[in-house]
Parts: C-alpha cells; structure tokens; sequence
C-alpha cells in the first residue's frame, strides 16, 4: 500500500509528460529524460555515440560493413548462446552449463563423423537430442530434486565439458585427410564468405518494413484522424528506409550476411515468437516474476521451467554445431570462454529494448554491440588480449548507467 | 540469561504480546518534537496529487490518518520520508525547517513492509542499519546487544528472548519489533503506515494498543489505516485527505463509523449519501437462499496445511463466507477448494466435468500479481487458452477486446493495458486479480480477504460483484479474516478454527454473533 497512492500519480503522468514539455520549458529536458521511451534506448544512445566517435577517430577502417559483419559472423554461437541462457533467465533460473554443453556438441559433431564414420544426418540428431537431454536433466534436477540451479548447472557444465575431454582425450578432434570428411555443405556453411540468398533477406526486410507499419497503427494519437496518422506513418517509414539505404548502406549489409549470421537472425525469430506469441512464453515469464502468484494463477511453473532449460540445451547444442561448421575441427575446451559473453549479451537486453526485461532482439543487439565495441579498439591500436577487459567493463558499465538512471529519474 | 517471561509462540495467532502496561514498559516517556506541515503539494507532471496541506501535531498526539485509494496518503508519507521532494511548501519538525524528516532521529517510519530479516534473530534485527556495540575493534558486545534488545523489547510490550529467530514471532509480533526498532533509534514521532492491514483483527488489535500506550506517555502516532474501528479505537483526532487535499482535520471524539465515512466522502457528495460508502452490512440484501443450484465443489474430512477436518459443500449461485483467524488454516481451507494444496487426506468432489476453479489469492504482494509484465498479461494468466489462435500463437485482438472491457467493468486505474502491474496502487492491483480470475469465467470462485488493504468504496464495489458473480450461477467461496466481510456477502457461513464443518445460513446470524464465534 505504501507504494500505491503516488505511484497511480507517476503512472498516469507520462502521457502528459510531452504535453507538458511545451509549458514548463525550464524541466523540459529532464522530463524528456524522465519518458519511459528515452529511458529505455539511453543505452542504445550510448552505443551510437561510442560508434559515432569510432566513425571519427577511425574512419573507415571502423566503418567497413564487411568486417563488422565478419566479426558478428565469427561471435554467432556465443549470441545463440546468449539466447540459450536468456530462455532461462526469464523463468527465473540460471543455466551455466550452455557453455559446457555447446562443447561437448562441438567435439562430437566433428568426432561422430571423423572418429566413428556415422552419417552426418545421424550426428545432427544425435547432437540436438545430446542437448535437449541435458536440459531436461538440468530441469529435472533442479526443479524435482530442488537443488540450486546455480549449483545444478555449474556442476552438470563441468561434467559436460568433462565428457568432450574424455571423449577427445584431451586433445583437438580433426577430421584426418582421408577417410571421413564433414560434408562440404557444412564447412561451407560456416565460412563468411557462403553468403545468404539475399532476396529471402530482402522479402524478410519488406515483411518486417509492413510488420512495423502495421504496429505503429496501434500508436496512433487519439487526437489524430486515421487518415492523416497512416499518411505519416507511410512516410516516416520512406524516410527510414532512405536512411538505411543512404546512411547505412543496406544493401551492402544484406548481400554480406552469412549462412551463419542468418541461422542467427532466423533463431531469433523463432524464440521471439515463442516467447512473445506464445501461452509458453506468457507463462515463462510469469514463472520468473512471481513463482507463487504463477501457481497460484494455474501456472504449472516447474513444468515450464523444465521446458525452458531443454530449450536452452537445444540452443547451446546448436550453437556447437555452427561452432563446429565455423572451426572444421574442435578443441576440447574450444566454448568454455563463451559463458560470459553470452550473459553479458543477455544482461545487456534488460537495458538495450525496454527497461528492464530479458529478450531476444535485446540479447542479439547487445552481444553485437559489445562485439563492436571491443572490435573498434583493437583497431585503434589496442592488442586483442584486451578483449576480456573490454567486454567485462562494457557490460558492468552499461548495466549500470541504466540503473542510475532509472534510480535518478523515479 | 534472562528467560523470556513469555515464550515466542510459533503457532502465529501467539498470545506472544499483549497491550501490556507493566513495570518495564510504564516507566519510560518520551518526549516527541512537534510537527507542522505548511501548505505542502506535489505534483506529477500535470496531475496535483496533493494541494495546500496543513497539519499541526503536538506531542503526544495520535492521529488517524485516512482516505480513500490514490487520495495521496502515501504520497504524504513519501514526502515525509524523503522518498519524494515536495512540489512546494514547508515542513517544520520543532520548530526548525527540514526537507524531510529522514535525516531526523526523533522521527520513525514503519511501513507495511517492516524491513525487517526474517533470517537474523530479534537482537540483529533491532541492531540492524544502525551503528553495532563493539567490545574492541570489529569484535561485537553481543552481551551489550542483547540486554538493549530486552529493554527495546519490553518498550513495546514484548518478551522474547533477543536471540530468538525473528521467523518464529507472529505477524503481529513482528510488526511490535518494527516499534521497537524505531524507539530504540531514538524515534518518538512515529509515522506507521499500514501497518496493520495485513494483521488478524486481535493481533491488529494488540498493535494499535500498544502504539497508544506509546501515545499516552508523550509519543506521537500518525497512523495510516483502512481500518475505520482502528481509528475510532485508538486515534484522538482524525486527518481525512480526499484527492490531495485535507477534507477534514477533527477530534474523534462524537464521530461514528458513519460520520467517519462521510468524512472522506469526495467534496460535494458529503452527507454520506452517496451509496456506494454505506457498508453494505447495513444494507445486507435478502438473497433468497432456496434459489441455490446444483453441488458444485464438496470438501469432505480434508486435511491440508494447517487444516483440518474440513468438511464444506458449496452449490451453484451459492456464497459461502468462511472466516475464523489466520492462524487456525482459514486460507489454506481456500487453497484446499480451489486445488492449489493438495489435500493430504480426505476426499474432494466436483460437481462437473472439467471445472474450472479461478483463486484470488490472500496476499497480495506476494501472491497476487507479476509485477513488471503488464496488466494486460496479468489480466489472462489464468484464461490463456481462451486467446490461442491458429498455430498456438496468442490471438492478440481478442485477448486485448477482453481486457479492456474488464478495465472498464472494474474500472481500473489508470485504464491501460501497458501499464506495468507492480506500478497501480494497491486497490488497483487487487482488481487487476479479481479481474484474472473472472476473465477465466470458472464454475467455482475462491476469494481470499478480498477486501485487504482496499478503501471503503472499493470494498462496496467488491461486495457487489460478489453478488453479481454468483447471480450468475457460480459458486463463490469466500475466506476472510474480517467476520464483517464474511457477514456482507454470504449465504451460508462458517467459522473455521482448523476444523470446519458447521454452516449456518447468515439470515439466522447477527454480526456479533459471528464476531463472537471468531
């Protein structure tokens, strides 16, 4: 209750906040501040500026789509294993075997084929069902038998990575040049230089450009006639898309997306449905911010919890498998480092899209950022060691500039 | 080692604290500051959430301080506590201009939420954010501790031993450690807000008791509360704030529970006139009982929780009030109808294949809502697969339809389905949950307290859509710790005192009665 009187207030100013704006010009930009839009892309703000002074500083050897997209190409199974603990997150848990696993899948994705001869197809399946048992695993130890999932996964990632090492015995596992190759299409796939059919990609861009028109319907002030509102949605639509194509380059983007960069993009979507449009992915994230009041409301909490850690063993599966397409071989220790990357993708989506909570777009957005920004250093003169220091730094700083402001602005 | 003269009772309706005016606690008096608030507002953007207030409270005053939902109580006591810088106007505590009386150490805040660690003993919990007695060095006196926590303790009446865990008090217990935590920092004006609504009546009781004892001995209290009995009890003079504003400020003496209503009544509908702030208890509509439908949920020797033997029948078009203290398994006696405990001996019927039982659940906080999702997404938790379109995907035009249509119905404020749930205040959020379980259109309704921490005109509206539910050929099932409740909207009524079987049909009740029988 203490909470409740004031907090009707501060809801229902913010539409009034713009209004506003004109007739106190003295607070008007810290009331635009105060806008729950601004607040929620002050990070994504951030990031452009820190590019923007990139752009400067190093011209184009920053500025090169080719080379921002093959450096995204070469992070894509640690975004897909941002993706695999942020399914987790939202229910509520942790999952800190993604890594462990993704290794595992890895070694054996080139080993069942290199080592025991088995067909291709065969490996793949093994591999995903390798993954969505160790979910289920994880989700039933942690959800029957109510063990910490912090500990829980900690140990079943340790094992995980344990059985890649058995299985390799400690050293690299590569396919021997003769007798069993990896198929060709699968090597390829890997590389940045198979690139995507771009007019799927260009149907895909149209589809989303008519998506965004028809959501900004839903937008429309109430003192906007229908007409008028659609007239400047089309056109602020045609302005964007000219900045995209004059600014930005798109074309160029489009025609450089690997297989693997769209394997990502594709990914992304189906967990953004799964999440967003699915009864699933309403009851994921009820579970996660209130597990009693979820039960209570009929929500079989354990159950989509248990769903939600084999999805994140499918996810990491996959991402050793596109690990294993990118490397052609496969170290026995080759994702151990991706555990951090990958929360820190997820992390940073809490503060990228809206404010506060854990999704998809968020987690890609934000681990290509990182990747970017650590990029632009290194070539600025900074050694690529470096690149730990700058990836820890950017996701604590960015989590925390958010938080401030939201604290200062309540 | 001193022996606890009273030991911590772990069953929570303890008789852990009385009112108790003894030795220990008589010899203390406290000398409280005064305090003058001077024309304070604070706006929100465009919306005036509070305007020309005025206050003046002398030493030893106890004061209720009331108001409907969204009146600006908290907002008040937000300013008052720094949380929120006032908009303009002043604040004088003894005589000297303050910003907010955080800083102060002769004021004290204790809120619904006591901030205290259920995990740390009593001792660590009084000790708690302020400067820890040391022996030498980083090394504790926990000796030196534990004899200022009995003092503490014995301040507000209570005596556990310090080491006790705080886990093991009851509720109302806890909140008397709240007390004494202020007192102990030095606090003699003391602001508590709502710090009762979540109490048993007896042990709500013991709470205000003791505050006025505080009172009595140059303490000032400014209570919050919903509770209007709790006023009429306890305060000497009555502040009502009706939309930011000061609506009436008067002695307490010569008012009645009506008098009171009609004090918050908005201006220009005083007079108490206005239909929807009568009790309804006054106005207790005949239902005819023999109108009563088929069985729908029977509960037969049912053992769960805290309760048992629960034996209970309830029939379409039927309200079945239960009530009884928290204590004794009332709410688990809801838990067991609706399915969420499992019985652990004992039998239950349905009436119908397939029935659909919806919960409201009793705490509100913690239980009832997802506090970032929107309230749109907490509206149809528990009726998902009435929006799951083609391909399993949530048909977003139809779920969007229903909620606003119950935005409306419930009038829910502010009517946006955006909004985030943990931001509405507390009368919204129980709507919001109400809302839940009728967008799931069940056979069986099981409401628990559902008036919690609600003003008296949301209480009206929720009496009458209790009524108008089961008009609607439901059963509905209320659990309440408020016999008044109980009494307001029930066919048939039962006391529940871990056991349950007995239903006597509310015509053949008085009240009283049923007051007596809790």
């Amino acid at each position: 209750m203490t909470t409740a009187d004031s907090s009707v207030a501060t809801g229902g100013t913010e539409r009034s906040e713009q209004a506003a704006q004109s007739t106190r010009p003295k607070s008007s930009f810290r009331r635009f501040l105060r806008a729950k839009s601004v607040e929620s892309s002050l990070t994504a703000v951030g990031f452009a500026l820190i590019f923007a002074v990139y752009a400067v500083w190093l011209g184009s050897k920053f500025l090169n789509v080719e080379a921002l997209l093959l450096n995204v190409h070469s992070n894509v199974p640690i975004l897909i294993l941002g993706l695999a603990v942020l399914v987790t997150l939202i229910g509520g848990q942790f999952d800190l075997s993604v890594a462990g696993m993704a290794t595992l899948t890895t070694v054996l994705s080139i080993g069942l084929v290199s080592k025991q001869g088995l067909p291709f197809g065969l490996v793949l399946v093994i591999c995903l069902a390798v993954g969505a048992f160790g979910g289920l695993v994880n989700g039933l130890v942690v959800e029957r038998l109510g063990v910490n999932p912090f500990i829980a996964t900690l140990g079943s990632g340790g094992v995980l990575a344990g059985i890649a090492q058995v299985y390799s015995g400690g050293t690299a596992v590569v396919p021997g040049p003769e007798g069993h190759q990896l198929p060709h299409w699968f090597t390829q796939m890997g590389t940045f230089g198979t690139k995507f059919p771009s007019a799927i990609l260009w149907v895909a861009f149209a589809l989303g450009m008519l998506g965004l028109y028809a959501t900004l319907s839903g937008l429309r002030p109430a003192s906007m006639a229908v007409n008028r509102w659609r007239v400047i949605r089309a056109v602020s639509l045609v302005v964007l898309v000219a900045i995209l194509f004059v600014v930005f380059d798109l074309p160029k983007w489009i025609e450089n997306t690997s297989w693997l960069l769209a394997i990502m993009l594709g990914i992304g979507l189906v967990m953004w449905t799964l999440l967003r449009l699915t009864t699933y992915g309403r009851y994921l994230k009820a579970s996660g911010a209130n597990r009693e009041a979820a039960t209570l409301a009929g929500v079989n909490v354990s159950r989509e919890v248990i769903k939600a850690f084999v999805i994140g063993g499918l996810l990491a599966a996959i991402a050793g498998i596109l690990l294993g397409a990118s490397q052609g071989s496969a170290a026995p220790e080759i994702a151990a480092g991706f555990l951090l990357p990958a929360f820190a993708a997820a992390f940073l989506s809490t503060v990228i899209f809206s404010a506060g909570a854990f999704n998809v777009w968020g987690t890609i957005l934000g681990g290509t950022v990182i990747v970017w920004v650590a990029q632009g250093l290194i070539i600025g003169g900074l050694p690529p060691t470096w690149s730990g220091v700058v990836n820890g730094t950017v996701l604590v700083v960015a989590v925390a500039l958010s938080t401030v402001m939201r604290r200062v602005n309540r | 080692m001193s022996e606890p003269q009273r030991s911590g009772s772990s069953e929570a309706g303890g008789g852990g604290a009385k009112p108790a005016p003894s030795a220990a606690t008589a010899a203390a008096s406290y000398e409280a500051p005064s305090l003058q608030i001077r024309n304070l507002g604070k706006r929100f953007g465009a919306n005036q959430v509070l305007s020309g207030v005025d206050l003046t409270i002398e030493r030893g005053e106890f004061v209720g301080l009331m108001g409907p939902n969204g009146a600006g109580k908290s907002t008040l006591i937000k300013i008052l506590d720094g949380v929120y810088t006032a908009s303009e106007g002043e604040i004088l505590l003894g005589g000297k201009r303050v910003s907010s009386l955080r800083r102060s150490p002769e004021v004290g805040f204790i809120h619904q939420d006591l901030g205290l660690v259920d995990d740390l003993s009593i001792s660590e919990n009084l000790r708690l954010g302020d400067k820890p007695m040391r022996r030498f060095g980083p090394i504790l006196n926990q000796q030196a501790e534990r004899k200022a926590a009995e003092k503490a303790l014995a301040r507000v009446g209570l005596y556990h031993a310090p080491t006790e865990p705080l886990l093991a008090l009851a509720p109302g217990e806890k909140t008397l450690v709240a007390v004494a935590r202020v007192l102990e920092r030095g606090a003699r004006l003391l602001f508590v807000d709502e710090a009762t609504s979540n109490l048993a009546p007896h042990e709500a009781e013991v709470v205000v008791e003791t505050l006025k004892d505080l009172a009595g001995r140059g303490a000032t209290v400014i209570m919050v509360t919903h509770k209007l009995h709790e006023t009429l009890s306890s305060a000497a003079r009555v502040v009502a704030l009706v939309d930011g504003r000061v609506n009436a400020d008067r002695p307490i003496a010569g008012l009645d529970r009506e008098a009171l209503i009609a004090l918050m009544a908005p201006v220009g509908a005083a007079g108490g006139g206005e239909e929807g702030l009568h009790r309804p208890a006054v106005e207790r509509p005949a239902r005819e009982h023999a109108t009563k439908g088929e069985l729908l949920l029977r509960l037969k020797d049912v053992y769960g929780g805290r309760a048992g033997p629960v034996s209970i029948e309830l029939h379409a078009g039927e309200v079945l009030g239960l009530t009884g203290v928290a204590a004794s398994g009332l709410h688990d006696v809801g838990l067991l109808a609706q399915g969420a405990l499992p019985p652990e001996r004992g039998v239950i019927e349905l009436g119908r294949d397939k029935m659909r039982r919806a919960l409201v659940p009793p705490f509100r906080e913690a239980q009832g809502g997802f506090g970032p999702m929107s309230v749109r997404e907490n509206l149809t938790m528990s009726s998902m697969n009435r929006w799951v379109g083609r391909g399993r995907l949530v048909a977003g035009g139809r779920e969007i339809r229903a909620c606003e249509e119950m935005v409306d119905r419930l009038s829910i404020k502010p009517p946006r389905l955006d909004e985030e749930y943990r931001v509405l205040s507390g009368g919204n959020k129980q709507k919001v949950v109400f809302g839940r379980a009728l967008l799931r259109e069940p056979d069986v309704y099981v409401l628990c307290e559902p008036t919690r921490g609600v003003d008296v005109a949301t209480r009206a509206e929720i009496y009458r859509l209790i009524r108008e539910i089961a008009d609607s050929g439901a059963g509905v099932l209320v659990v309440s710790s408020d016999a008044e409740d109980i009494f307001a909207v029930s066919d048939v009524v039962g006391v529940v005192n871990e056991s349950v079987g007995k239903l006597t049909p509310t015509k053949d009740l008085k009240l009283s009665d049923l007051e007596v029988l809790v």
